[in-house]
């Protein structure tokens, strides 16, 4: 068996939703589930799947949770599954991204209380995507056709300890017109995680170790990731 | 030519005539359409009319009228009887009922006779006469004519008028109806104990000495006392015989009592749901609702909050008790029913006031259903469906969708996108979902503008804290304005556009930014000074 470093607890039309978005994008998953029926369904499928006591830390310690697992997924339909696996994988490995599935405001709260990383409500995004087609239209149509389809992606580019880019300011990058690219913002995770947009009026300083946002397509992401990277002119 | 044949061609000419159906279509508006927008004006006219002629019937009893209040009874008779009158006329088309004997008659080729074709239009009419509503319109006007003013108590009749102009008195009234056979049941009940219990008191107390019934009418008087548990007491058994009736007429008086009363509370439970239904629909004529959520589930919910929260009027439709409560609790118009039932959807006017509809529920085949159903009813209405499996998707666009939202999708999108790049993903769903200040707004250039015909270049979005992320422009795509643009539905979109593009009247200017600054820059273009 690989060391996956990505792992999904719940085999519900949820968990393989996910599977099929995470390997969209090359990330390879195993699925891990206590209802055999499920599993069976997903092998079916062609994806990676198991059955698993996840109340036992002992079998949770056996996949990897605490030593090679970055990051978990828990999609148990039951929200008291996903509390307890929720509270099990952060007692064994406190820096481990545990996402969650919730369905109302209370559970997402008691989610977050019992150590989950992110907590996301499939119902609650829903209702806002409703709203923003009636309210906003055109905006929406825009979306679905660039960044929720295909075409535009958005990249996060960490700017190596060599690049020419450190030192500069966020307004001297011009990278809108190098490169047919969006900066939105910066974030120094020395000051706080949180992303300083280009329009904020702070010129930010960038140096190694920065994490640039942009939105493009992916060649020229692609390409300002290898110019970003090379010791010369940007 | 003959008389039948004139009255034929007379028959054709109205047959013929606009004005007489335009005519006729005016009269039914005011006085039988209930969607007519006159038609409220004039119900609480006739109501306040028929008050207004009560009241002087009883203040006629104890003092003089004078001339102002015969000229208000006059008047008011008058519009009865004109009522009454277009009434009688709009019930049905006499010249019709003619024509189609006359046609029949050429059609098998026998002589027309006038006399039968008469009788039946006269016969079509009269059953218009001897409907309740009628009957009770013709008895508020007779006694206003002298001789028959004996009838004078019948003018109470007026007051019955009011079922007409009244919702509610009518709602009561066919509540009732509904319930005839167990009202019948009852009442024959009745008229055999209170028969049974006159005629034995009769029996026994007419012949005592100390007896207080004199008479029949006495004993039926005292029986229907007694059993409806009013029990007045003017009137009492003497002999023992007759208490021994008393008795048992009680304990019976209170059975056919609490028949009565679960008869109307079973009925009124029975219709309460239609009943408040119904007053939600008039709600939704009279606030222009055009919008329908079907399904308050916790995706309907976050709809509604949403579109409360925009002052947008919307009606909702769920099958369960429980979100019907809840949404009536958040003060939003509700209505318990079924979103496949369409009678529901054809009531709440979905093929003409209702431009839009979204289909939340949790069940994709009741999505469908309603999409399907919908489309068909109006198909230029715009349906948003909620698909909770993927391969439903493309289901709901066959039966007619316009968009759809699939909950599992976009958690599988964004949670996919928060495991590769959480910071990135941190942003843009706060830019996305407009949770944060920072968002993505459209700014429309208007005609006179003075943005019209100007570069990118030229603007500077950056000093007015604002990233200009693309343009959305109606017609195809051309990519020598722009390379990186992108074909939507009869508009492109071109992403970040050059120095050199320049802007047209009605683009659309995508921004990111804070909200103050885009309200800012609309603000700017508004004054015009850009």
């Amino acid at each position: 068996m690989a060391r996956q470093d990505t792992l999904i607890f719940g085999c519900s039309a949820l968990g393989h939703e996910v599977a099929m978005q995470l390997s969209e994008r090359g990330i390879q998953v195993y699925l891990y589930s206590n209802n055999l029926d499920e599993v069976g369904g997903l092998l079916a499928k062609g994806l990676q799947a198991a059955v698993i006591d996840y109340t036992d830390d002992e079998k949770l310690l056996g996949i990897g949770i605490g030593k090679w697992v970055k990051t978990i997924f828990c999609l148990f339909s039951e929200e008291p599954k996903n509390l307890f696996l929720t509270l099990s994988a952060r007692a064994l490995d406190p820096d481990l991204k545990i996402i969650c599935v919730a369905e109302s405001i209370e559970s997402s709260g008691r989610l977050l209380a019992a150590g989950a990383t992110k907590v996301i409500d499939p119902y609650e995004i829903s209702g806002q995507r409703v709203h923003e087609m009636i309210a906003r239209p055109y905006l929406v149509e825009m979306l679905e056709h660039t960044v929720f389809g295909k075409h535009i992606d958005i990249a996060e580019i960490e700017i190596p300890d060599s690049s020419v880019l450190a030192g500069m300011a966020l307004s001297d990058l011009e990278l809108n017109k190098k490169y047919d690219l969006i900066v939105l913002g910066v974030v120094d995770l020395e000051l706080s995680n949180q992303l300083i947009f280009t329009n904020s009026g702070v010129d930010h300083r960038l140096d190694a170790g920065d994490i640039l946002v942009v939105i493009g397509c992916k060649q020229e992401i692609e390409r300002l990731r290898q110019g970003v990277s090379a010791a010369g002119e940007p | 030519m003959s008389f039948a044949q004139k009255i034929i061609k007379y028959c054709y000419t109205l047959e013929g005539s606009s004005r007489y159906k335009g005519l006729k279509g005016g009269v039914y508006n005011l006085l039988q359409n209930p969607r007519a927008p006159i038609r409220p004006y004039f119900d609480i006219f006739m109501i306040l009319l028929v008050l207004l002629s009560v009241w002087l019937l009883i203040y006629e009893v104890k003092h003089d009228l004078g001339l102002w209040g015969d000229l208000i009874e006059v008047g008011a008779v008058t519009i009865f009887i004109i009522e009454y009158l277009l009434r009688f006329w709009l019930y049905n088309d006499s010249h019709k009922v003619i024509i189609e004997r006359y046609e029949r008659a050429e059609f098998i080729n026998e002589t027309f006779r006038l006399g039968p074709a008469l009788y039946s239009a006269v016969i079509g009419k009269l059953r218009y006469m001897v409907q309740p509503l009628a009957i009770i319109d013709l008895l508020a006007i007779i006694p206003s004519y002298r001789p028959l003013r004996f009838l004078r108590i019948f003018l109470l009749f007026r007051l019955f008028k009011l079922f007409r102009y009244t919702r509610s008195i009518s709602e009561f009234v066919k509540v009732l109806s509904e319930k005839r056979i167990e009202l019948v049941t009852l009442f024959i009940f009745m008229a055999f104990i209170t028969f049974t219990a006159a005629t034995a008191i009769f029996f026994f107390e007419a012949e005592h000495d100390g007896g207080q019934i004199d008479g029949f009418f006495d004993s039926v008087y005292w029986a229907l006392v007694t059993m409806s548990t009013v029990g007045y007491g003017d009137i009492t058994p003497q002999t023992t015989e007759g208490r021994v009736i008393s008795l048992v007429l009680i304990i019976a008086g209170l059975g056919v009592i609490s028949f009565f009363t679960s008869i109307i509370v079973s009925a009124f439970g029975e219709k309460i749901h239609e009943i408040r239904a119904h007053r939600v629909f008039s709600e939704v004529e009279r606030k222009h609702v055009d919008t329908l959520v079907c399904g308050f589930g916790r995706v309907g919910q976050v709809v509604a909050e949403r579109l409360s929260e925009d002052k947008r009027s919307f009606v909702v439709v769920d099958p369960l008790e429980e979100n019907i409560r809840l949404a009536k609790q958040r003060g939003y118009l509700a209505v318990m029913g079924n979103g496949e039932d369409n009678s529901l959807l054809v009531s709440m006017g979905i093929d003409t006031r209702i431009n839009r509809l979204l289909c939340l529920t949790g069940d994709d085949v009741v999505n469908v259903y309603i999409t399907l159903i919908a489309r068909q009813m109006n198909p230029d209405i715009e349906i948003i469906s909620r698909a909770n499996h993927r391969e439903n998707v493309n289901k709901l666009y066959r039966a007619g969708a316009s968009h759809c939202v699939a909950p599992y999708e976009v958690f599988g999108l964004i949670a996919a996108e928060y495991a590769g790049q959480p910071v990135a993903f941190e942003a843009v769903y706060g830019l996305l979902t407009r949770q944060t200040s920072e968002g993505i707004e459209a700014v429309r250039i208007k005609r006179d503008s003075s943005l019209a015909g100007k570069q990118m270049g030229e603007i500077d979005f950056l000093a007015r804290k604002l990233i200009p992320f693309g343009i959305i422009r109606d017609g195809c795509c051309d990519s020598e304005i722009d390379n990186s643009c992108f074909n939507l539905n009869e508009r492109c979109f071109y992403f970040n556009p050059g120095e050199q593009f320049t802007l047209q009247a009605n683009d659309l200017l995508v921004l990111i930014g804070h909200e103050y600054s885009v309200v800012h820059l609309r603000d700017c273009l508004e004054r015009g000074e850009l």
